[in-house]
């Protein structure tokens, strides 16, 4: 069994060496593939922190005052409020969320983002009533409603927020989508015909062995190894630029970006298995396809 | 060993030309025979060969070689049947990087066989085909007689049941072909089965062996004890 490891690894190493060139073309045509791809995958992982569900069911958030820019609100102006805010046929829920749990689901939300956990102390997030309404393009009669009540601090359209940045990201994720895609596919095709070429190189081999009765699998082995080779270095080169270079730009976007969690380290480290996995299948399909035309003709 | 039964085979060439390479075809070769299969160029003698490696499949007729059924046999078994069949070829398919015990050993390598087994059986082998001295040599340092030697010596490391030999001899000298036809004649002594397509009159007529002429894809002539023709 060892000698029939060996000469696959050997075999596959020849068809790797006798043209280094092509190799590193397929190298760089799987990175560049697989870094839109994995690029998709974030970009998938930041819409989904952005719209943690929580964000998506509250879409007007009222900030109540507590003494940094307006007198704190009485506890009376509070039950005034929420009456007044749940007697609005417009609105559908009404929840309340105090100081604490503010910031609370604040630091779950930053948990990647020590910085901001500092720059932002427990006492300096506002307790609000947070609304969902029936038809959520209603914010306008909430805000000239409520926006003069006492203990009022401030009328926020999440929803508003949210989707123009939703917007934004699915354009740029499906664009690049889009464009993995297409890469993804030429990539295929550099790859099947350097196993094509690899395979015409060594055909008078393959025929022998046909003939003495060597296996299917035996034989096409060292060229499938030789594709997922390429496709595993290319997707470790597409891991590593996508850790280089993500979380340095999302640490920067933070810092313009406020109260708006981003994604770090972890979800890059995450999409590694992934990417693995995509350069692994588009290798060892597109050479086994290859292989299967070469013995065709 | 070997049994063909009305079997026919066409060549398809571009939409509706056809080229009738075996017509009807009905044989037997018993075990440990040595038959010559001898016929005009064109006649079907490398499709007969090619259809009992599994090559090629029949358009109609069944096929036996070593108990199998080839007309039903399943492709991951093909392995298998070739594995009971040692092929020599004309012009030898030496591979050129590897030297002649590597070419041997080869063979027996990648059907997985263990080290231990190779290194016993390739000097044996090459003894039989009196190749002893020249393991290390490289194809290219070989005469034509040589080369084939070590062909038939790859061919046969594996004690096949069944040698195909298609024109063994169609590139060497007269005096050469002598020589590789005694070692097929001895490795015919340890039990295997020989089939031969030749165009090579003296060869058939010395060796005196059953005698299969084709003609146009047809068996025109099957004698136990033939000549080449039967003006001979
Ligand atoms: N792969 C193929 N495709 C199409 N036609 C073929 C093919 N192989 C053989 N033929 C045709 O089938 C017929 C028989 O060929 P075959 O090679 O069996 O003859 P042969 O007896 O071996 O000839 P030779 O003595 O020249 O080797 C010929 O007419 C040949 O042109
Ligand atoms: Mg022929």
């Amino acid at each position: 069994m060892s000698a029939r490891w060996r000469y696959i690894i050997q075999e596959s190493a020849k068809g790797l060496r006798r043209n280094p060139l092509m190799t590193v073309a397929v190298i760089l045509s799987i990175t560049v593939s697989l870094t839109l791809l994995g690029a998709t995958l974030l970009l998938r992982d930041q819409i989904d922190l952005a719209t943690d569900d929580w964000v998506e069911q509250v879409e007007v958030s009222i900030f109540l005052c507590d003494g940094t820019t307006c007198p704190p609100i009485t506890d009376e102006q509070q039950e005034t409020l929420r009456r007044d805010l749940e007697d609005q046929p417009v609105v559908e829920e009404v929840i309340y969320e105090s100081k604490e749990e503010a910031y609370e689901r604040f630091s779950e939300l930053f948990k990647d983002q020590p910085n901001m956990l500092e720059i932002v102390e427990p006492d300096i997030l506002p307790a609000s009533f947070r609304v969902s309404l029936v038809d959520p393009d209603e914010f306008l009669i909430i805000r000239d409603q409520f926006e003069a009540y006492p203990g009022v601090e401030d009328i926020v359209d999440q929803r508003e927020i949210l989707t123009q940045f939703l917007n934004f990201t699915r354009i740029v994720r499906n664009g690049a989508l889009a464009i993995a895609v297409i890469q993804l596919a030429a990539a295929a095709l550099l790859i099947g015909n350097t196993i094509l070429m690899s395979a015409f190189a060594r055909r008078e081999q393959t025929a022998i062995m046909k003939l003495v009765g060597a296996s299917n699998w035996y034989i096409r082995l060292p060229f499938l190894m030789e594709a997922v080779i390429t496709g595993l270095l290319g997707a470790l080169v597409s891991w590593g630029l996508l850790y280089g270079v993500v979380p340095r730009v999302t640490e920067g976007l933070s810092q313009e970006v406020l109260l708006m969690p981003f994604i770090g380290v972890t979800e890059v480290i995450a999409a590694g298995p992934p990417l693995l996995l995509a350069g692994f299948g588009i290798a060892a399909i597109s050479s086994i396809v290859a292989l299967w035309f070469f013995q065709d003709s | 060993m070997i049994k063909l039964k009305n079997v026919t085979k066409t060549y398809k060439r571009g939409a509706d030309d056809e080229v009738v390479a075996l017509k009807d075809v009905s044989l037997e070769v018993g075990k440990g025979e040595f038959v010559f299969v001898v016929g005009p160029s064109g006649s079907g003698k490398s499709t007969f060969m090619k259809l009992l490696t599994r090559e090629q499949l029949p358009d109609a007729g069944e096929i036996y070689v070593a108990g199998k059924d080839l007309t039903s046999l399943r492709s991951w078994k093909i392995p298998a049947l070739r594995r009971e069949i040692g092929y020599v070829f004309q012009d030898f398919k030496l591979l050129p990087n590897k030297s002649v015990s590597e070419n041997v050993a080869f063979a027996l390598e990648v059907i997985g066989k263990g080290r231990r087994e190779i290194q016993r059986r390739v000097p044996e082998v090459l003894e039989l085909v009196g190749l002893e001295d020249k393991t290390g040599a490289m194809p290219h340092e070989l005469s034509g007689g040589q080369q084939q030697r070590v062909s038939i010596a790859r061919a046969f490391v594996n004690n096949p049941r069944i040698l195909l030999c298609d024109e063994p001899t169609g590139n060497l000298d007269p005096s050469t072909s002598v020589g590789i036809m005694k070692l097929l004649d001895r490795i015919n002594r340890t039990g295997a089965t020989v089939v031969m397509a030749t165009h090579d009159q003296h060869i058939v007529d010395s060796m005196r062996r059953r005698v299969i002429e084709l003609e146009n894809g047809v068996v025109v002539r099957d004698q136990s004890r033939g000549v080449y023709g039967y003006a001979g």
